[in-house]
């Protein structure tokens, strides 16, 4: 069954053109121009329930717009749109006892308060049972680890102690669809990560489709089984994201450990590879174009002595980086738009 | 889903857990709130004192007296008092439309403008509100008849006020930034409802019965103390509750027209 479905859909926003310095001010106050920005172009989008889905795309995509839209926060301008069997926007709040969203730079949570009172006014706002929400606050307690530092007033915690407790607040209600833009935007790599494993363990358990904007390869990659990537307000790409990384990037990062007493030698000259070395591990980047990880690994066996080696993809910005590279030699000679 | 009667409850449930949620807030910080509303109210009695100065000399201006200055007063921090305390955003609700900081009640399934409203609880109205107690009880009819009166006129000043700067900050909706207009607006406001109404004649009297209403606040609650008349008494009520719905209907309509904003933005 459809999460979600879109057609058509967009959004335009009427913005005031003005001159640079004061004279343009002047100029402005007395004779206003407007232009109409495409913020999101006709986005057509189609999530099953229980999907992860990365939606991705560089500053000004309309990755935020789009999220408002499909959750009642925004009109669009054109287009249709209906998440859950609602329409957003005409029916918000039947919609809003359903979903659960996070907004990295929009807090929910009182600032001068400590977590638990907004967890109370949250439960009120959903209309949870007493015993219904005790039960699950204290599961979300356990497993969001907020124990320590529930009854400590907000402004004194940490980014990611703060963002833990956003989280589980949006999943209080136990929503059937978690929208979430940015949820780890400014936080270090190991908060990072718990915040990924516990949104992950949701999906899994509770079947939670997920659909999450990010500007990290790693929320994507270790949260997301589809990547959706914007550019200019409409899709550019719409795949796996395993097929995404492996068809669209045809590159392989090679890491080899080396052994207590191998010599540090310097590597053979070896066509389509560039590596560095780092103390005793040396990287490679191999271009699977031109050569194929068996020829590289055979040409350095017996060569040099290493006990570790690990073949991965590469990061997931390379690839957006790449994807935009690619669409825009396709638009300077001309190939179709996808 | 919810029956009419289950969603009244239940918003009623929700309004009530925001305004433990807001005290609880403001006595976050015990000293700066006693102190806040303290101040508050010893100003507004330093202003009582200079009427008090104005009214020895000119006993009588256009049928006004001290008395009723003073229960205008009364009527007017009382009104703003319990409004700003219970629904602490209604003077700020141009800045938050214009900032984008109705995401998070647009995400919740509850009516917008009402969660807009009871997220916010102004300390130094606790001040406006005592003071305007205080000086009924010293001037006023303390008969339960004059008591009722007395809260149908708190109930309609503060009403007033809630109306007519949710209509104002509406218009950020439609114009973008309308922050520093309707800041003033509301300056004007409260600073007129402190004077009667009977003053101004011409083009200044219409200004305060339109352009800045506060001409409203002297005329229907006072009106209600001064002439206790049923037919008046229903049609102040209806004057505050028709603009109140007035307020709700167009921030409804101009909800259409929300463009959010990326302002970091946190509850307080």
């Amino acid at each position: 069954m459809m999460a979600l479905r879109t057609r058509g859909l967009g959004k335009t926003f009427r913005v005031k053109k003005k001159e640079a310095g004061l004279s343009g001010s002047f100029r402005s106050l007395w004779k206003p121009q407007w232009e109409t920005k495409e913020a999101v172009r006709g986005i057509d989008l189609n999530v099953r329930e229980g999907e992860t889905v990365a939606f991705l795309g560089p500053n000004g995509a309309g990755k935020s717009t789009t999220i408002k839209m499909l959750t009642g926060i925004l009109h669009p301008s054109f287009g249709e749109a209906e998440v859950l069997g609602f329409t957003p926007w005409k029916e918000r709040e039947q919609l809003a006892y359903r979903i659960g969203t996070v907004f990295g730079q929009k807090s929910q949570l009182w600032y001068h308060l400590p977590p638990i009172d907004t967890f109370e006014l949250i439960g009120r706002i959903y209309e949870l049972k007493r015993d219904e929400y005790a039960r699950r606050k204290d599961d979300l307690i356990e497993r969001f680890e907020l124990g320590p530092y529930l009854h400590t007033p907000v402004r004194k915690l940490s980014l990611g102690e703060r963002m833990r407790c956003e989280i589980a607040a949006s999943l209080l209600h136990r929503p059937k669809l978690l929208f979430m833009d940015e949820p780890t935007i400014g936080l270090d790599a190991v908060v990072k990560q718990r915040i990924r494993e516990l949104i992950r363990e949701r999906n899994r358990e509770e079947g939670t489709t997920v659909f999450l904007t990010s500007h990290d390869a790693g929320d994507v990659e270790t949260l997301c089984s589809r990547a959706v990537v914007i550019h200019h307000g409409g899709v550019l790409i719409d795949e796996p994201v395993e097929k995404m990384k492996r068809e669209v990037l045809s590159r392989k990062n090679v890491t080899l450990k080396l052994a207590e007493d191998a010599e540090l030698v310097d590597l053979p000259e070896l066509e389509g590879v560039a590596w560095e070395r780092e103390k005793r591990e040396i990287r490679l980047a191999v271009d699977l174009k031109r050569t194929t990880i068996e020829r590289v690994l055979g040409e350095l066996i017996g060569r040099i002595g290493f006990t570790d080696v690990n073949v991965e993809d590469p990061p997931l910005e390379e690839i957006i980086k790449y994807i935009y590279g690619m669409r825009m030699e396709k638009e300077e000679t001309g190939w179709a738009k996808r | 889903m919810l029956t009419a009667v289950n969603r009244i409850g239940a918003n009623a449930r929700y309004v009530w857990t925001c305004w433990k949620v807001n005290l609880a807030s403001a006595m976050e910080y015990r000293l700066s709130f006693l102190l806040l509303a303290g101040m508050m109210f010893v100003n507004n009695f330093i202003w009582l004192f200079f009427w008090s100065l104005f009214f020895g000399r000119f006993p009588i201006v256009q049928g006004w007296e001290l008395h009723d200055v003073m229960l205008l007063w009364a009527i007017s921090a009382g009104g703003f008092g319990w409004a700003a305390m219970l629904f602490g955003n209604f003077p700020r609700i141009a800045s938050i439309v214009a900032t984008g900081q109705l995401d998070v009640y647009l995400s919740q399934p509850r009516p917008v403008l009402l969660s807009v409203l009871v997220s916010r609880c102004s300390v130094t109205a606790a001040g406006d509100f005592a003071f305007g107690v205080a000086v009924y009880l010293m001037v006023g009819d303390t008969s339960l008849t004059g008591a009722l009166l007395f809260v149908l006129g708190l109930l309609i000043s503060g009403l007033l006020f809630i109306a007519v700067m949710v209509i104002a900050g509406c218009s950020a909706f439609f114009i973008g930034n309308a922050e520093g207009m309707t800041q003033q607006l509301f300056n004007s406001f409260i600073a007129l409802t402190t004077y009667p109404s009977d003053i101004f004649r011409g083009l200044a009297k219409l200004a305060i019965f339109t352009i800045v209403p506060a001409g409203f606040i002297s005329y229907l609650p006072i009106g209600l103390l001064k002439s206790p008349e049923p037919g008046f008494a229903i049609l102040a009520t209806f004057v505050a509750f028709g603009l109140t719905l007035a307020g709700s209907l167009l921030f409804r309509l101009g909800l259409r027209k929300y463009a959010s904003g990326n302002t970091i933005a946190m509850r307080s």
